[in-house]
């Protein structure tokens, strides 16, 4: 049965087993399995794309936080990726590898040349894929690094025209993604099976290059000893890689893309060469950065024209050889100098700290509260009270902060507007947590500190914290207070709605929501400071939102301790 | 060495793509989305005038969690909604229990626009009109503050008796 069925196969397939089952003259060696490996890798590389892109979602809100998604949730999503990404790697080594090899062996030579040209266009693609995938993340190191890769592109002739092709219009967006996403899971992966092919069919045709000196040699068929090589070979390739995949779990991903974030742009590290190479032009960088590639490619399709003798022989070869070991040496110096250079720049280590820490909150906010579905960098904003306090950063602080270099007012912190905080004000009003920095403390218009027995103080304070609304007054404090309030206050303060006093601000509902609104939309209004403030209005610069969203965060640090301030996490 | 090379090889594949069939497969028995339990506020109880015909109310979620966005406002469905007598109050999911399509009323009779499924007035199936297998869902609604409070809830398709999905 089973003889039946080999010969029934072996009957129908004559052909392919013909090209397939040629020799290798001089028998098995370790050296021919780099064709193997390279297409485990490229297999390594589809079955894990194509579990991502079951996941991936190119467009500009959903990117970032689709990638984020498998990286830090998905069960087994962060090896499949890292698998992805360094695989590639892995794929750019063993391809630069297999093409040094092939020169040193002169498998270029007639009547291989187009092997080798075929060859070097799968190179093209592999470096096609990773400028194409990097940009997929739309994390800050790709979508930054691909800025830096389409400004080269841009700046060759006709760049333009492929600028606006490849980001599918003017500017980054939804279309870069889409456009990217098309040409790197289904044109490369397409135009890879094809090449692969003809590489593969066409190098069968004229069978594997042996070392030099064994032409004459008997062939011996690669199944089953070559085949075991190849597979040994592919299984220490696969292990090495899944080993590094682990160490590192995965791959990096930073923060989302930010157009208003400054971020320092690297490129892959099988482009840092290039990058280095456009540091040392200087003012020639795009010249560099345009020629150095067309050298290069230059230099290896030009291999066949120029080492012609039939002579395999390196040593024959030397200058050839040398040029293309050079070649690949002078690249492996100029990668290592871009890394040393970095290694040694103290600030660039500063601010890839930065963006690393960035990068963690972004993902861990990301699992905790998930990404709004207007994008990824609004994952900042999901932290508690995000409105408010982003406000008060950018418009209330420099006035307001206790470490403020040029505070102006009181200080805003946690416990602003409690007991405490009314009870030190009535004591010393132009003391250092309240008016002292301000204008009005050096003016006989600021209010004394008021000398009363402590009794009548705490009775004061109780009323005023009365205005805030809290639920835990003291009535009978409260009402005391009131009495107190009438005999020393009334004079310049009233408690009766929308009423200034004589001369101070009226106090009805201080320290409230409404209270807290209505003063920063206008504090020089006459129930307020009138003109004795020097706070500036908030009516027009903010929105009634964005006024009642400080309001409510001035109310809430009423309760608040300072742990609770740090608790809500930085912005 | 034709079986150790076969065994290698084998072993290899397997090991390369048991983690991508893992990750291909892992949303399956999880929860991706995420819909609010609790109930969501349809609206205030004057909305539904006493003894008026069924009303459809759209249920719109607060926060929903879907893989990896959290959307706000978002729309589940839409439940019809009726008050008899002051004291009670009934709902009735609009989601056709056959196989989903959204189910209308005409004033008399609930109708599903998909295969002519049909219910009485009182949400019960007429059943030679269809293949619908059972009686429109009833969903738990209370009013809470002058606000009606819907509990989104929904039943395996195309069954006789009603079990959450």
């Amino acid at each position: 049965m089973k003889k039946r069925l080999t010969e029934w196969m072996a009957e129908r397939t004559r052909a392919l087993a013909d090209r397939t089952s040629v020799g290798i003259p001089g028998g098995p060696s370790f050296a021919y399995v780099a064709g193997w490996v390279l297409v485990m890798l490229l297999g390594v590389e589809a079955l894990t794309g194509t579990a991502l892109s079951a996941f991936y979602a190119p467009s500009t809100a959903s990117a970032w936080a689709s990638v984020a998604y498998i990286q830090d949730q998905v069960p087994l999503g962060w090896l499949v990726r890292g698998l992805h990404y360094h695989g590639a790697s892995a794929l750019v080594i063993v391809c630069g590898a297999h093409l040094v090899q092939a020169a040193i062996f002169g498998a270029y030579k007639k009547p291989r040349e187009l092997v080798w040209w075929l060859g070097l266009v799968l190179m093209l693609i592999v470096l096609g894929f990773a400028v194409s995938g990097y940009v997929l993340r739309w994390d800050q190191a790709g979508y930054w690094a691909n800025h830096v890769e389409i400004g080269i592109a841009t700046s060759a002739p006709g760049g333009t025209l492929l600028k606006g092709l490849a980001l599918g219009g003017n500017d980054y967006g939804n279309l870069t993604l889409t456009r990217f996403n098309t040409l790197h899971v289904v044109v490369l992966p397409g135009v890879t099976a094809l090449v692969v092919g003809a590489h593969v069919w066409i190098s069968r045709l004229h069978n594997t290059t042996p070392r030099w000196g064994r032409d004459g040699l008997a062939a011996i068929r690669r199944w089953p000893q070559q085949t075991l090589l190849d597979v040994i070979a592919m299984a220490i390739v696969f292990a090495v890689l899944l080993g590094y995949v682990i160490c590192q779990h995965g791959a990096g991903l930073s923060a989302p893309a930010d157009p208003a974030a400054a971020f320092d742009a690297r490129p892959l590290w099988y482009f840092r060469w290039l990058f280095e190479l456009r540091h040392l032009a200087g003012s020639y960088e795009r010249f560099a950065a345009l020629a150095a590639p067309v050298v290069v490619g230059g230099l290896l399709v030009g291999l066949p024209f120029v080492d012609r003798e039939p002579d395999r022989s390196p040593k024959k070869r030397l200058p050839y050889v040398g040029a293309v070991v050079g070649l690949f040496v002078l690249i492996g110096v100029l990668t290592l100098k871009s890394y040393a250079g970095d290694a040694g720049d103290a600030e660039l280590a500063k601010r890839e700290q930065a963006a690393d820490m960035l990068a963690s909150r972004a993902r861990a906010l990301a699992v905790k509260n998930g990404v709004p579905v207007t994008g990824g960098i609004d994952v900042f904003k999901t932290v508690p009270m995000y409105l408010p306090r982003a406000i008060f950063e950018q418009k209330c602080k420099s006035c307001h902060a206790a470490d403020s270099k040029d505070r102006k007012g009181p200080i805003i912190a946690a416990g602003h507007g409690n007991r405490a905080w009314l009870k030190g004000f009535l004591q010393a009003p132009s003391g250092e947590p309240y008016w002292k920095h301000t204008r009005l403390a050096a003016t006989e218009d600021a209010m004394a500190p008021v000398e009363l027995p402590p009794a009548d103080i705490d009775n004061l304070t109780e009323l005023l914290y009365a205005q805030t609304g809290a639920t835990d007054v003291d009535p009978v404090k409260r009402d005391a207070g009131v009495a107190t309030f009438k005999k020393a206050c009334t004079d310049c303060h009233s408690l009766e709605e929308g009423v200034a006093g004589g001369s101070g601000p009226g106090l009805a509902d201080l320290g409230s929501r409404d209270y807290y609104t209505s003063f920063l939309s206008n504090p020089k209004k006459a129930v307020h400071m009138a003109s004795k403030s020097e706070m500036p209005r908030f009516e027009t610069d903010l929105t009634m939102t964005e006024r009642d969203a400080v309001a409510g965060y001035l109310v809430w640090l009423r309760t608040a301790s300072a742990a609770d301030v740090a608790a809500l996490g930085p912005l | 060495m034709k079986a150790a090379t076969c065994a290698l090889g084998g072993g290899l594949g397997l090991v390369i793509a048991v983690p991508a069939l893992r990750v291909c497969v892992a949303p399956t028995n999880a929860q991706t989305v995420t819909t609010p339990s609790d109930p969501i506020d349809v609206g205030a109880i004057e909305r539904i005038k006493v003894g008026a015909p069924w009303q459809r109310l759209d249920v719109i979620a607060p926060l929903v969690k879907d893989a990896w966005t959290t959307a706000h406002d978002v729309a589940l469905g839409s439940a019809w909604v009726r008050r008899p007598n002051e004291q009670k109050l009934e709902a009735l999911s609009s989601v056709c229990p056959h196989l989903g399509c959204a189910v209308g009323f005409d004033g008399q009779t609930f109708l599903c626009p998909c295969h002519n499924s049909k219910w009485s007035d009182s949400g019960a199936l007429v059943a030679a009109a269809g293949p619908a297998k059972r009686d429109l869902d009833p969903l738990p609604i209370t009013v809470v503050d002058g606000r009606l409070r819907l509990t989104w809830v929904r039943y395996k398709l195309d069954t006789a008796t009603r079990e959450p999905a």
